[in-house]
């Protein structure tokens, strides 16, 4: 869950407080007390048969999901979500803690198979080729479809060998020279070369959390994949080192379809085109970034962008 | 809002300060019942360690004395043109009888010469004989020849034996004590570093007792049991934490590996016995055998360890490496298991360790023999070290008293080199 009181603070100028959810939560405050914050459990006018309201599909896709269910167990994480990932494009999915962002996100490269409980249904392309269809293989599919996540985790080796682990098991060198440059081009374009040039034989682990991350990201774009899946890649890092990443991002989009999975709203509004809000496995909205951020049409998207969940 | 929560926060604070000393006097408590405790283990573990060390440390030195011995053929019943065979049996003991009897001319009565001849060494004849099978030369010639002694005259000679005790106690008497005294006056004894004891097999007579046989069987059967142990147990490790479907049938199974980390020791024996020995025939008494029964032994205890270091390996690891398009296996091998192998390798040396230490199983299968050569393979017979600690535990004479300490100091370092190596191998896998 997020911290309900750096979110009330958030929105703590967001004035009047109309509660208008229909929630049972309307009560009568004190006059001193602050504004009593939304459940999040509400789905206010969301049914089990809902449509996502805006712009889900987009024409030539680079990735695109249909009705996906996923299921841990029991429990289902993702109800009849369609989305399209659109080619170049940065696309932001927030939404609250739990609300399936994350698991929408571990499906398009289908980081969920290694869950034993967990169950997906729908149908997914990339390129138009069924990714959960019975020719796929996932160790393809992955190297396609690179993943940065959430904790900066470079492996326990070197930087060089951070990088080259990925080139050296698809067989993408063929000699030494080849792969030092995969390695110098992967760690330039993640901007981290200037600072590692003269340790690449040092751990990958004695980095700072803002380089590590940008290790992982050069290691993912080092197998050169289409698309770049960034589940909450600077959740764990201090405004500087989230700055560098964002631009990193931005830059990445000319040559990669990138989707970011974030907490932070400002984030999503910075570096995206377009943005998915998830609520409680459902996805409500998706728009321009500007569209949401500035005119959203779901009360939900709404309450969400302005700090109302607590 | 401050001002109506001062008083209660005072008092609140009073209160704490009140149970402060109370925890902080708990604390102290604690911290001396710790210290209590480690002194107390560090008690007896002195003690232990200095009461081998002081019974064992003797054993490391043996003691010689100096002899004339005429090499006369007559006495030696040898021709001038003996051939090697007849070198071979000729009378050495005789030879060395009459030394004695030379060196101290007023012995006369059968009781005393019996107790002259015990001051030497039984193996003395052999060491003669091996000297003149090098040297054939030697014979007819006259040579001041060190000895081995005899372990009682040992046991006098490095002041194991007080001279002014009962008679009645000991086993080196009166007479033997005044001809010691002589020789030793005149410079005729002499201590040494005890070769033998690490040349030598198993042996009736204490002075001639060596742990070389017990040295290399217990290494040939922990390298068995290694070789068997390790790869079965990881592997296996690997696959009931990696791969395997999680269902009734891998719970059974991970239960019952448990529950074989309980069994005692001597029931791997008696499997050891009727399986491997009177159903495959493999040979008795042998390192390979003894290697096969310990691994069984081994195997819960490794693959227990491996599988809490493999599950202990970050999630985050895996998703990395699953996350760049590496396959399962490739995942484990280049990802999880290096990481993991420190854990490893300390579940499988606590195996090693325990399996070094083991007697009961060995005994089933026969490791329990007395063998005088050392094995060159793991199908010769041989023994291992705690069984040799056993067996001269239990022997009467007085000399394999300082044998059994010296045994177990040698087991003691086989273990210390043991663990060296691993906590070597453990820190070359770990990365900063």
């Amino acid at each position: 869950m997020d911290s309900p009181k750096a979110l009330n603070s958030l929105s703590s100028a967001a004035g009047e407080n109309v509660m208008d959810t229909g929630s049972t939560q309307e009560t009568v405050a004190s006059e001193a007390a602050p504004r009593i914050p939304l459940d999040i459990r509400d789905h206010g006018s969301v049914g089990d048969a809902y449509e996502t309201i805006g712009t889900p599909l987009v024409e030539n896709a680079k990735m695109s999901a249909r009705k996906v269910n996923v299921y841990y167990g029991d429990k289902q994480a993702i109800t009849d979500v369609s989305l399209d990932i659109g080619r170049n494009e940065v696309i932001a999915m927030i939404g609250p803690s739990g609300c399936g962002k994350s698991t929408f996100l571990r499906t398009l490269n289908r980081m969920n198979d290694i869950i034993p409980i967990c169950r997906v249904e729908g149908e997914f392309s990339l390129d138009g080729e069924d990714i959960y269809g019975s020719g796929q293989d996932t160790v393809l599919l992955r190297a396609r479809v690179g993943m940065v996540f959430q904790k900066p985790n470079p492996f326990p080796k070197s930087i060089y060998e951070n990088v080259a682990y990925g080139p050296r098991i698809h067989g993408l060198a063929h000699n030494r020279a080849e792969m030092d440059e995969i390695v110098e081009n992967s760690l330039r374009r993640a901007s981290l070369f200037e600072e590692v040039k003269d340790s690449l034989d040092k751990p990958g682990t004695g980095l700072s959390g803002g380089q590590q991350q940008r290790l992982c990201i050069a290691r993912a774009i080092a197998v050169s994949p289409e698309v770049i899946l960034m589940d909450e890649p600077c959740s764990a890092l201090d405004p500087i080192a989230t700055a560098r990443i964002e631009e990193l991002i931005d830059e990445l989009k000319e040559n990669y379809t990138i989707a970011i999975v974030t907490h932070s709203m400002q984030q999503a509004a910075r570096v995206s085109q377009r943005t998915a809000y998830f609520h409680l496995g459902k996805l409500i909205e998706v728009g321009e970034t500007k569209q949401i951020f500035t005119m959203p049409r779901h009360e939900l998207t709404e309450n969400y962008i302005t700090g109302r969940f607590g | 809002m401050n001002s109506t929560n001062e008083p209660r926060r005072s008092t609140s604070s009073a209160a704490i300060q009140a149970s402060l000393k109370r925890r902080y006097a708990r604390e102290r408590r604690f911290q001396w019942y710790g210290r209590l405790a480690v002194l107390t283990g560090f008690v007896f573990l002195f003690i232990l360690l200095a009461d081998i060390v002081s019974k064992g440390y003797p054993a490391f030195t043996q003691q010689y004395i100096m002899v004339e011995v005429d090499f006369d053929k007559e006495q030696l019943g040898l021709a001038a043109d003996a051939t090697a065979e007849q070198i071979a049996d000729a009378d050495y003991l005789g030879l060395i009888k009459r030394s004695l009897r030379e060196m101290f001319p007023e012995v006369t009565s059968r009781s005393e010469k019996k107790q002259l001849y015990r001051l030497v060494s039984m193996g003395a004849e052999y060491q003669l004989r091996d000297m003149v099978m090098d040297d054939p030369g030697l014979l007819g010639q006259t040579r001041e020849i060190w000895l081995q002694a005899h372990s009682e005259a040992g046991s006098y000679l490095k002041g194991q034996v007080a001279a002014d005790s009962d008679q009645a106690d000991r086993k080196v008497k009166d007479q033997q004590v005044l001809w010691l005294d002589q020789l030793r006056a005149a410079g005729r004894t002499e201590s040494r570093f005890n070769t033998t004891f690490f040349t030598a097999g198993d042996s009736r007579e204490p002075e001639m007792a060596g742990i070389k046989v017990a040295l290399y069987g217990s290494f040939f059967t922990l390298l068995v049991t290694f070789f068997i142990a390790f790869p079965i147990g990881v592997s296996a490790a690997v696959y009931l934490e990696e791969f395997a479907p999680r269902n009734r049938l891998t719970d059974l199974i991970e239960i019952n590996i448990n529950n074989l980390a309980a069994v005692p020791s001597i029931v791997f024996g008696l499997l050891g016995l009727a399986v491997f020995i009177n159903f495959f025939e493999l040979p008795r008494s042998a390192p390979l055998v003894g290697g096969i029964v310990l691994s069984l032994m081994t195997l819960p205890t490794i693959i227990i360890t491996s599988r809490a270091a493999i599950q202990s390996v970050s999630p985050s690891i895996r998703e990395a490496a699953l996350g760049v398009g590496a396959s399962k296996l490739q995942t484990v091998f280049h990802h999880v298991l290096p990481v993991a192998m420190p854990g490893i390798l300390t579940g499988s040396i606590i195996g090693m360790a325990q399996a070094l230490g083991e007697s009961a199983p060995l005994l089933m299968i026969g490791m329990v023999a007395f063998i005088m050569d050392a094995p060159t393979g793991i199908t010769d017979p041989a023994t291992v070290l705690p069984v040799q600690i056993y067996l001269w535990a239990d022997s009467p004479e007085r000399g394999f008293t300082e044998k059994t300490s010296a045994a177990i100091m040698v087991l003691m370092g086989f273990l210390i080199v043991m663990n060296a190596l691993a906590i070597y191998l453990r820190k070359r896998f770990e990365l900063k």
